[in-house]
């Protein structure tokens, strides 16, 4: 049986489920729980090019079947990842996938470029940061200024460049469209959701930053939905995120049109669910007598 | 650390909305001031782990003393005997033991008894203050008065048990009496601890504090947990919750 994924000329997962940015830190911590080689890739906590002190606390806060979280990006740096983070990684086999964003056009140029290292298998771009230099709006929220972004950045690594969208668009598959243009390999989709939750007996918002990004099992049917809108768009592999938390959840995305999984919250809760999952997934496969996990991938049937 | 299933052994109320539960697991040897992430439930409600101090852990039986605040603790405390959880931990950095020439001073405000008691039963020396409101929050009254070695006071805001007034006043008078070097081992509300850094620094006498915050993981990933020290932010969860008071800076 072959669990195996191709994502792009020179990314080759061995499994299609990965752990998510902003969940697994730079992957120390769960080392010490379990063999970080069984992944299929370790997909780093979001990297900036100077270090990042993140939003003031409370950070998360619990909600039903998930939570909000309002970290703020809190990051080391890229120099200080590349020095101390990333050789740890390559002890590993699984594929290091880095995740990272920039406040302008030229910080992502710059990231791309100072990523482009042996060691590092992809990079991960999250383009769900606002544009100072046009007001604020999000890269990820206009399909010209998102085209442009990642073609300048295709133009600056020789890595496979997955572009991580932003959910929170009237029309996602413009923007995956967009981003396939501009020279993406992969799409991750897709991000949390902006939200909010209020203390009723301090009339205060719960989150330091008063609002913060909705995960967990409550958004999994929207990533659903999102996986299959922009996989019928492109043609280039998908990975999606928001809310697995079982075997289930990971034939669901691939049926949908995945390519990978990416698990998120849920390993906050079960730091060692990765192995189960996996093994679950190969459990579907021989019960459904499956040779290939491509055999499920976009297989879904009609209603 | 590890991931482990305890079975509820006993779990009963130990003073008002207060219960002290026994778990039988396996865990490595654990430090007071150190924590469990314990999942309540196989379903994904409550979504989160829940975050408690070990109080004791003896031969497979681990206890946790909680108070019941939101929803995650209303089902800890309907949990039965023979009910299964999942256990994550020892989690965090404990407290350091008292050198041999200091007077170990503990002070406990509210929710903030269980690594404290922990930290007093270790080291069956010194002397420990414990800060409520009224008689009927304070538990294991019994079990404190038991422990050899450690003098106990309590204070309530009421006056129905020990001094009338809040914990720091205690702690600054009983400070005042003992002649040798002092290490103060806090856990309380912020304000109880800002004011026992306070009084620590005005002596010159090392005080440690457990820190209180939001968490999701426990273990260093999220970074949820954030607390904001001399240099730069730590992670409550991993180098804390117990931290050298003199290197928070604190809340307004």
């Amino acid at each position: 049986m072959d669990i195996s994924i191709r994502l792009a000329p020179g990314l080759c997962l061995k499994n299609p489920v990965l752990s998510a940015s902003g969940t697994f830190a730079y992957g120390e911590e769960f080392a010490r729980i379990f063999d970080l080689s069984l992944l299929g890739g370790v997909v780093t906590k979001g990297l900036s090019l100077h270090p990042k002190e993140g939003n003031p606390t409370p950070r998360v806060c619990e909600t039903p079947c998930g939570m909000l979280n309002a970290i703020g990006l809190e990051n080391i740096g890229a120099d200080a990842f590349i020095a101390q983070k990333l050789p740890f990684l390559g002890t590993f086999d699984t594929e290091v996938i880095v995740n990272f964003f920039g406040t302008g056009e030229d910080e992502y140029v710059q990231m791309a470029q100072k990523l482009d290292l042996d060691g590092v298998s992809a990079i991960e771009m999250n383009v769900s940061c606002p544009n100072i230099k046009k007001g604020g709006i999000e890269f990820g929220k206009d399909p010209q200024i998102l085209n442009r972004l990642v073609a300048q950045v295709r133009k600056s690594t020789t890595k496979p460049l997955i572009v991580k969208l932003s959910p929170m668009v009237t029309h996602i598959g413009e923007m995956a469209l967009a981003a396939q243009e501009g020279g993406a390999d992969a799409l991750t989709c897709s991000n949390t959701f902006p939200a909010m939750a209020i203390d009723e007996n301090t009339c205060k918002p719960i989150l330091g930053n008063i609002t913060g990004g909705l995960s967990g099992p409550a958004i999994k049917p929207i990533a659903l939905r999102i996986v299959w809108e922009v996989s019928r768009q492109v043609t280039i592999p998908v990975i999606a995120s928001g809310g697995v938390t079982s075997w289930r959840d990971v034939v669901q995305f691939l049926l949908a049109g995945a390519s990978a999984v990416e698990i998120g919250s849920f390993s906050l809760r079960d730091p060692l669910c990765f192995g189960a999952i996996i093994q679950g997934l190969i459990r579907y496969m021989q019960d459904k007598g499956l040779e290939s996990i491509t055999e499920i991938i976009g297989s879904l049937k009609s209603a | 650390m590890k991931d482990s299933n305890a079975l509820v052994k006993d779990n009963r109320q130990v003073a008002q909305d207060t219960y002290l539960m026994t778990l039988m697991c396996e865990l490595s040897p654990f430090t007071p001031g150190q924590f469990l992430m314990l999942r309540l439930t196989s379903t994904c409600e409550p979504f989160l782990r829940r975050p408690l101090a070990i109080l004791s852990y003896n031969e497979g039986a681990v206890e946790i003393l909680y108070k019941v605040r939101g929803e995650g603790t209303s089902l800890l405390a309907e949990k039965k005997k023979g009910e299964e959880l999942s256990v994550l931990g020892p989690l965090g950095k404990g407290f350091s033991d008292p050198r041999p020439e200091e007077e170990a001073v503990y002070i406990a405000g509210g929710t903030g008894l269980p690594p404290i008691l922990a930290m007093a039963e270790r080291m069956k020396r010194g002397r420990l203050i414990i800060g409520t409101y009224t008689k009927d929050d304070i538990p294991l009254w019994q079990r404190m008065q038991n422990i050899g070695g450690v003098e106990i006071t309590a204070t309530t805001e009421d006056g129905s048990l020990g001094i009338r007034g809040v914990a720091t006043q205690a702690l600054d008078g009983l400070l005042k009496t003992i002649q040798q070097p002092c290490v103060i081992y806090a856990c309380g509300p912020t304000g109880m601890l800002k004011a026992a850094a306070s009084l620590a620094k005005d002596l010159g006498a090392r005080c440690e504090v457990s820190i209180e915050e939001r968490m999701a993981c426990g273990f260093g990933v999220c970074s949820a947990c954030a607390v904001r020290t001399t240099t730069g932010n730590q992670r409550v969860c991993t180098q804390g919750p117990v931290f050298d008071a003199s290197s928070i800076e604190w809340r307004q």
